[in-house]
C-alpha cells in the first residue's frame, strides 16, 4: 500500500519526483507536497484504489501528514468495515 | 474621566474622519427600500457624485483602463466607463440590501435565463459549479440563485481586517448578513487551509451548487501553484482550482453573469450551458477565462477589480510602480471601497 501511494504522489502530485526522495515518513503537508487541491486528487485516487469513500475520510492533518499516516488510516478504516 | 477624554475616546472609536461614510452606510437601507426607480436613481446620483469628487479613484481607474486595455477605449469611452464603474458599485450596494428577507425586492427586478441548465445538472446528481468573476452584482447573483431554492455555497474570502470595530459592524449588517442569508452554508473562505477543495467536493457530492469567481487576486501563499494565464492583454496569475475540482468530481461548470438594463434597476442573470472541460485543467480553465474576458471587454465598467490598483498588481496585470502614484488614495479608501 505504501509503495502504491508513494508512486502516485511522485508521479501525479510532484512535478519532478526525481528531485525529491519521498519516504514513508516525509511530512507531506509541512513540505507543501500536499495542498488543498492535491489532497483532493489523492483522496479521489485512494477512493478508486482502496475503496475508501472521500466523504468518509476524517479530515484532520494527522491523517495525511505522512504516507505512513495515510496507510494507517486506510487500514483502520478497512478493519472497522470488516468488523461491521 | 473628563468630558475631553470621553469625546476623544468616542472619536477614536468611530474614526470621525469617515463620518460622512457612516452616514451613507446608515442611509443605505432606507434608500434601498425606496421604490426601485428612486432607489437606483439615488444610487446612480451617488455614483456620479463619487465620479466627480473622488479624484484619486477616478484617476486610478482611468489609469488602470489605459494601462491594461491599451487603446481599446478612447478618452471619452474611458470617462464613460469610469463613471459607470462608480454607478454600478453604488447600484450593487442597493442590490445587497434588497436581498434582505426573502430577497423579493431584488428578485422581482432580475430575469434569470438558463435555470434549466442548473436543473438538468442537479437531475444528473453531481451538483454544479457556477463560475463568475468580480463582475457586476456577482455576490447578489449567487444569493439570488439561493433565494430561488437552489442549495448554493460560495467559495470566496470576506474581508476580515477592519480599521475600526464599527466598520466590521456595518460590513456584517449591510453586506455579509443579507448576502449569506440565502446561501446554504457560510462561505468557504480559502486562506491556506488544507481541506478547502475537499469541502467543495463533499458539497458537490451532496448534489448541491458551488459558486466561485475565477479571477480573485492570488494570496502570497498560493503564488507557487498559481498559473500565468493570458488575460486582458497581459499574463494574470490565477488559480484553476475550480476547474480541477470539476474535473475530479465530474461536475459540470456553468458561467454566470448579471448585467443591468439601461434603466439601471432591472437586471438579467444569464447562466450558460455547461462549459467543455475536456483536456487538461489549464486548457479548460483558459476556455472559461475567455468567457470572463469577453464579458469584461464588452463592458469594462462591470469589473470591480479595476480599483484599488493593488488588485491589478496582485493579478500581475500592472507593475508595482503604478500603485505608488495612487497610494495616498489606497490608504484612505481601500477598506471602504468594497462596501461603501
Amino acid at each position: 500500500m505504501e509503495s502504491v501511494i508513494i508512486t502516485y504522489i511522485g508521479r501525479e502530485l510532484i512535478g519532478e519526483p526525481e528531485q525529491l526522495l519521498l519516504k514513508n515518513d516525509t511530512p507531506l503537508l509541512e513540505s507543501g507536497i500536499l495542498d488543498s487541491l492535491s489532497l483532493l486528487k489523492l483522496l479521489v485516487f485512494l477512493e478508486e484504489e482502496f475503496k475508501v469513500p472521500v466523504d468518509e475520510f476524517e479530515l484532520i492533518p494527522e491523517n495525511f501528514n505522512t504516507v505512513n499516516a495515510i496507510c494507517a488510516y486506510i487500514r483502520s478504516w478497512q478493519a472497522s468495515r470488516v468488523s461491521q | 474621566l473628563s468630558i475631553h477624554h470621553l469625546v476623544k475616546s468616542v472619536t477614536k472609536f468611530l474614526d470621525l474622519r469617515h463620518a460622512h461614510l457612516y452616514l451613507i452606510a446608515l442611509m443605505r437601507p432606507l434608500i434601498a427600500f425606496l421604490p426601485a426607480p428612486l432607489a437606483y436613481g439615488v444610487a446612480c446620483l451617488r455614483g456620479d457624485w463619487r465620479y466627480r469628487l473622488d479624484t484619486y479613484a477616478r484617476e486610478g481607474i482611468m489609469c488602470a483602463l489605459t494601462d491594461v486595455l491599451g487603446d481599446q477605449l478612447n478618452p471619452a469611452e474611458r470617462a464613460r466607463v469610469t463613471r459607470n464603474y462608480f454607478r454600478l458599485r453604488s447600484c450593487e450596494a442597493v442590490d445587497m440590501v434588497r436581498l434582505a428577507g426573502r430577497g423579493r425586492a431584488l428578485a422581482r427586478l432580475v430575469e434569470i435565463r438558463g435555470l434549466e441548465h442548473i436543473e438538468a445538472a442537479l437531475a444528473a446528481g453531481k451538483g454544479a459549479i457556477l463560475c463568475s468573476a468580480h463582475f457586476g452584482s456577482f455576490d447578489s447573483c449567487f444569493s439570488l440563485i439561493g433565494a430561488h431554492g437552489f442549495p448554493i455555497t460560495v467559495i470566496g474570502r470576506w474581508p476580515y481586517k477592519f480599521g475600526r470595530p464599527i466598520e466590521r459592524f456595518f460590513f456584517q449588517l449591510l453586506i455579509r448578513k443579507p448576502v449569506e442569508h440565502h446561501r446554504h452554508r457560510p462561505n468557504i473562505q480559502p486562506r491556506g487551509q488544507f481541506d478547502t477543495a475537499v469541502q467543495a467536493a463533499a458539497i458537490l457530492r451532496q448534489n448541491e451548487l458551488i459558486g466561485i469567481c475565477l479571477d480573485p487576486p492570488v494570496l502570497a501563499a498560493d503564488r507557487r501553484r498559481a498559473v500565468p494565464m493570458d488575460f486582458l492583454n497581459g499574463q494574470a496569475l490565477l488559480l484553476p482550482g475550480a476547474i480541477m475540482i470539476a474535473q475530479l468530481t465530474g461536475t459540470p461548470v456553468m458561467m454566470t453573469f448579471m448585467r443591468r438594463e439601461a434603466d439601471w434597476r432591472h437586471q438579467v442573470l444569464e447562466i450558460s450551458p455547461p462549459m467543455p472541460l475536456d483536456g487538461d485543467t489549464v486548457t479548460a480553465f483558459r476556455c472559461c477565462l475567455a468567457v470572463v474576458e469577453a464579458a469584461i471587454r464588452q463592458d469594462p465598467s462591470y469589473w470591480s477589480l479595476w480599483y484599488p490598483l493593488s488588485n491589478l498588481v496582485k493579478l500581475g496585470l500592472l507593475p508595482e510602480k503604478t500603485i505608488k502614484a495612487h497610494d495616498k488614495f489606497e490608504a484612505i479608501t481601500d477598506k471602504w471601497s468594497e462596501w461603501e
